[in-house]
């Protein structure tokens, strides 16, 4: 054999075991049909928004894209008339309920009207053949975002079974059953997005942290909650963690009535509260430190809003006011406890007599520190779903970047809510989880997850 | 009351005084021990407790000090004092507290500021306000989030303290003194402990005292190991020595009215590293037991007591009746012999002194019936020879006229005749007269013989007394009453009646009453010989009428006093010796009495009492 076939069979032989190593890398990385997915949650799956149960069994008309645009879901088409003030959103076709009910725009029409009811954004909705017509008093330029909302998500009504936590949609996956605190739910064959990679999904509810944490460790779970103030920690337990940019707008509320109708009041509690502390100690350093209702990525004009704590200026304001002990609560875990613990001290360093209050009491609150979700990276729409979340009535005004800000800022100097950090949403996830990606709001996108091994 | 009731009431006093002395002593000796023991058994329970909560406290420092020691904690303050980012630590005290069983544990920086809390993990990055004073441990009282305030034992640490780290990280470690604590330690049975604070001061820049301007105490301040302490208003004043003393203060609490709801208290003031009083420490010990105790035996005493008292008042009625059962008899004897019947005898036992006493007392009664006897002998010999002298004496004086007759008549028959005959009618004359005299003589001691019985009627004693001074003193005015004066002129005596103004009745026989006041009157009459004043009064003394008869004459001796009623004793030359014997005959028989009173040169006065008539009677 002459040295230049020795040569030709060797780059026979070495292009073939490179072939052979793409054809096994292609092999293993192609997502596994099959298995069962087990996820540990602190709170509830079907929580209105956000509910990780609700977010796979529910479709909406349209949904949010990675990239911010809006993107077709059980409506594959839609127009404004009427300067916005009439929408009309086209379904899909040949779309089913879990239990085979076909959708309609009748079914629609019911879910939506069963969801807000009497304070719906629009002024009614009808049913026009394969159509829902939308109309409004007022214009409603950003619907579409608006419906891709996890509010907004289509589930059947009238049924039994869906009177429970209108649990039958056109999701992925399928409600099975719940028991021991454990929602099953199943693939959806007949999906109009096509059958996900697992077969199943259980989610653990209720689950502490640290048990999540601690199942993940051990293989009994796959993936699990992480606050942003537990990336640090999660890292030096050398998980696996998947974070959103910050998706959530840590803010307070605040109640223009009772002790707190004094705006100047309101406006010494906004320059009391120290977000440096909330951000570099509670939050760990994670997202970011906001003074403005949208982050500066969408608008770019947030640096504008100051973000700094005056205790004088605060003290000034307040002028040794004696408003009587101001309320405080906190909706969410520990760590919003915590945070609203912290913002009692800082308002207490500037006179006032903060006292941090559970927040199911049926007693006038003050102040409420909440996590409100940012469900558009369109500049408007996401100012209005803020502001929708912040259970403020006011229309969002300004199609234009200076406009916006014109109304940003007229809603911020009225201190009614109080913007103090962006957050964003983390899983940790255990080893055989493939191809797990989230979503535009930082929830998990599981259609689109597999498990390595398939079982 | 008589002896035998004075005996018992004595013996029964005294034997009563002596028990009760007895258990007053007893009782009092039982309950200075009994409280005395109570004392020291709370003294030790108090030590004990106190050793305990000291050992509570070195169990605080010694959990500092394992986690400020651990490798974990090091590893945080080299990292720490490296990086100057404190704020991956954020949770550390949480941690540390639930491994160190501790209640409270903050971490604080080089910088003085928290790093993180597990009281209030809200507060990192604010100074602690403590003043690092080298104590093993210490009181502070510490401020929560809900705005309420707790009060803690705590120790510090420094974490890896070298020469290159002068302000190194710290640990400040607590547990909290609350119910739960209180709870934990070991109580004896009986044992309650409390725990006394101010008020929270949630928003306080200095921890809260209880200084001498403590307010208005509030019992519901004082929590023991259940909640609220009960009764804890009875407190008050022990809790407020405490404080204002700074010193540990003891005394008994009276819980309720009931003595057994009382307890012996401490209380100890709890102070901070400052000296200013934080909280004060009950430490109460029921004296239930030992009230009851105490009156279980009292109550034996007092049943032992009233046993003993009913014994001695047996016994000394027994003792009494013993003793004075034959003094009785004596007594009862001698009424007897009082009564004239000196027969009595009384029964003789033993040999002590009322033996003795009785034998004496037999003796005594048999000597006066013998006396009795011997002397009514003697008296009636001598009353018999008394009456002979009389008799002979009365009849002599009439017998020797009658014997002078008689020979000078048989003398006279020498004589002529007319001379005889004038003899013999002078002679016949004489012993008719002699004779007639010694008739009267015979018939006066027929009288005495047979004084008649008295017919009673009923009359006034003025009257009575009036008719006898009408008969002696014929001019004396006879009608009124008063006083009135009249003379006789045979005697020269002067008669003064003063009858009482009142109506005097009496049941008497007048003819005795009259003889008798005859014979008082002629017996005052022939006292005054050169003449005088006799007065006759009568007067009322209660249910007796008095009537007195009064001479101014040379009056009497005693002797002459006592033998004066005597019959056929006088002091006359010719008098009978019944006159007066006769009187007081009537007297008796009229249930009345008469004396006299005289003495020499003075007259003399005889005083007759006679019962008043009963004016219901007709």
């Amino acid at each position: 054999m002459s040295r230049q076939v020795a040569i030709r069979l060797r780059r026979v032989a070495i292009c073939c075991a490179v072939a052979a190593m793409a054809l096994f890398a292609s092999a293993r990385t192609r997502p596994h049909y099959g298995g069962t997915l087990r996820v540990e949650i602190e709170g509830d799956p079907w929580q209105r928004p956000g509910g990780l149960a609700r977010r796979m069994v529910l479709d909406g008309l349209t949904a949010m894209s990675l990239d911010g645009t809006v993107r077709p879901a059980l409506a594959v088409e839609w127009k404004p008339e009427n300067d916005d003030h009439r929408w009309q959103f086209r379904l899909r076709s040949g779309v089913h309920f879990h239990d085979g009910t076909a959708v309609n725009s009748a079914n629609v029409v019911a879910s939506l009207t069963a969801i807000c009811g009497s304070g719906c954004p629009w002024t009614a909705i009808h049913a026009v053949g394969s159509s829902v017509v939308f109309t409004s008093d007022s214009a409603l330029p950003n619907l579409p975002e608006l419906l891709s909302g996890d509010e907004y998500r289509i589930a059947l009504q009238g049924s039994e079974n869906a009177a429970i936590h209108e649990s039958i949609g056109t999701g992925a996956f399928q409600f099975t059953g719940t028991s021991k605190g454990v929602v099953t739910l199943t693939a959806n064959d007949n999906c109009w997005q096509g059958r996900p990679f697992l077969d199943a999904i259980e989610i653990y509810t209720h689950r502490s942290i640290h048990d999540q944490w601690l199942d993940l460790s051990v293989g009994k779970a796959d993936l699990v909650e992480v606050g942003a103030e537990q990336f640090r920690q999660a890292h030096e337990q050398r998980l696996t963690v998947i974070a959103s940019p910050p998706v959530s707008l840590l803010a307070i509320t605040v109640s223009d009535s009772g002790a707190l109708a004094n705006p100047s009041l309101r406006a010494s509690i906004a320059l009391a509260v120290d977000r440096s502390a909330l951000f570099n100690v509670i939050f760990q350093k994670q997202g970011e430190i906001t003074g403005s209702l949208l982050p500066a990525e969408i608008t770019g004009y947030s640096f504008l809003f100051t973000t700094d704590r005056d205790l004088n200026k605060a003290h000034e304001l307040h002028g040794g006011a004696t408003a009587s002990g101001l309320t405080i609560a906190a909706e969410g875990g520990p760590v919003m406890q915590l945070a609203a613990q912290r913002i009692a001290l800082n308002l207490r360093d500037a006179g006032f007599n903060a006292q941090v209050v559970a927040a199911n009491v049926p007693q006038h609150i003050d102040l409420k520190l909440r996590l409100l979700p940012l469900e558009s990276k369109q500049p408007q729409a996401g100012m209005e779903s803020i502001v929708r979340a912040a259970g403020l009535a006011i229309p969002v005004v300004g199609q234009t970047p200076v406009g916006l800000y014109k109304f940003e800022r007229e809603v911020l100097d009225a201190r009614m809510i109080i913007p103090l950090l962006y957050l964003p949403r983390a899983y940790a996830v255990g080893g055989r989880v493939r191809d797990l990606r989230l979503g535009p709001d930082g929830a998990p996108e599981l259609a689109g997850a597999s498990l390595e091994d398939g079982q | 009351m008589n002896l035998r009731q004075k005996l018992l009431l004595l013996l029964s006093l005294m034997v009563a005084v002596v028990v009760a002395a007895v258990a007053w002593t007893v009782l009092v000796r039982i309950r200075q021990v009994f409280e005395q023991r109570d004392q020291e058994e709370t003294a030790l329970f108090v030590s004990q407790f106190q050793r305990e909560f000291q050992h509570r406290s070195t169990e605080v420092a010694a959990s500092v000090d394992r986690i400020a020691t651990s490798e974990h904690a090091r590893s945080m303050a080299f990292e720490i004092v490296q990086s100057g980012d404190a704020s991956p630590y954020l949770n550390e005290a949480q941690t540390m507290a639930q491994d160190g069983q501790l209640d409270f544990l903050e971490i604080v920086g080089p910088d003085g500021k928290i790093v993180s809390s597990a009281q209030w993990p809200a507060r990192f990055g604010y100074v602690e306000p403590i003043g690092w004073v080298d104590q093993p441990t210490f009181l502070k009282t510490e401020d929560l989030p809900d705005g309420s305030s707790a009060l803690g034992i705590f120790a510090y640490r420094a974490i890896g303290r070298t020469e290159a780290i002068v302000e190194p990280v710290r640990i400040i470690g607590g547990k909290r003194l609350d119910k739960s604590f209180l709870a934990d330690l070991p109580i004896a049975p009986g044992m309650q402990i409390g725990l006394y604070r101010d008020a929270d001061q949630a928003t306080s820049t200095e921890p809260p005292s209880l200084g001498p301007g403590l307010g208005v105490f509030d019992p519901k301040r004082l929590i023991g190991t259940s909640g609220e302490v009960a009764n804890a208003a009875r407190y008050e004043s022990l809790i407020h020595a405490a404080i204002q003393s700074g010193q540990e203060s003891s005394s008994i609490l009276y819980l309720t009215n009931r003595r057994e709801d009382s307890v012996n208290a401490t209380a100890i003031p709890l102070k901070s590293d400052t000296g200013a009083v934080l909280a004060v420490l009950t430490v109460a010990i029921s004296r239930s037991g030992m009230v009851e105790a105490q009156q279980h035996i009292r109550a034996i005493s007092y049943g032992v007591a009233a046993g003993g008292i009913l014994f001695a008042i047996l016994a000394s009625l027994w003792i009494a009746a013993r003793i004075s059962r034959p003094i009785e008899q004596l007594a009862d004897a001698a009424e007897e012999v009082a009564g004239g019947n000196w027969e009595t005898r009384v029964a003789v036992r033993g040999r002590d002194e009322i033996g003795t006493l009785a034998r004496s007392f037999n003796h005594m009664t048999g000597e006066l019936v013998a006396q009795r006897d011997r002397l009514v002998q003697t008296e009636r010999v001598a009353a018999w020879r008394e009456l002979a002298r009389r008799l002979a004496h009365e009849l002599k004086n009439p017998l020797f006229p009658l014997q002078l007759t008689v020979e000078n008549l048989v003398r006279s028959r020498e004589l002529p005749e007319a001379e005889f005959d004038e003899v013999f009618r002078e002679s016949t004359q004489t012993l008719g007269m002699e004779i007639a005299n010694l008739k009267t003589i015979i018939g006066r001691f027929s009288d005495f013989s047979r004084m008649p019985k008295p017919q009673l009627e009923r009359m006034d004693v003025n009257e009575a007394l009036r008719r006898v001074a009408q008969l002696y003193f014929p001019t004396a005015s006879g009608g009124g009453q008063g006083s009135n004066n009249d003379v006789n002129s045979e005697s020269k005596v002067q008669c003064a009646l003063e009858a009482a103004p009142e109506l005097l009745l009496i049941d008497v026989d007048p003819e005795l009453i009259h003889r008798a006041l005859s014979n008082l009157v002629l017996n005052a009459m022939d006292a005054m010989p050169e003449g005088g004043t006799l007065t006759l009064s009568t007067a009322s003394r209660d249910d007796m009428v008095e009537i007195k008869v009064s001479d101014t004459g040379e009056g009497l001796t005693p002797e002459e006093c006592e033998r004066l009623f005597t019959p056929y004793y006088t002091t006359k030359q010719h008098g009978t010796g019944l006159g007066l014997a006769i009187a007081q005959s009537v007297v008796a028989d009229h249930n009345g009495t008469i004396a006299v009173e005289s003495r020499v040169g003075g007259g003399a006065t005889f005083v007759i009492t006679l019962p008043r008539a009963d004016e219901s009677k007709s």
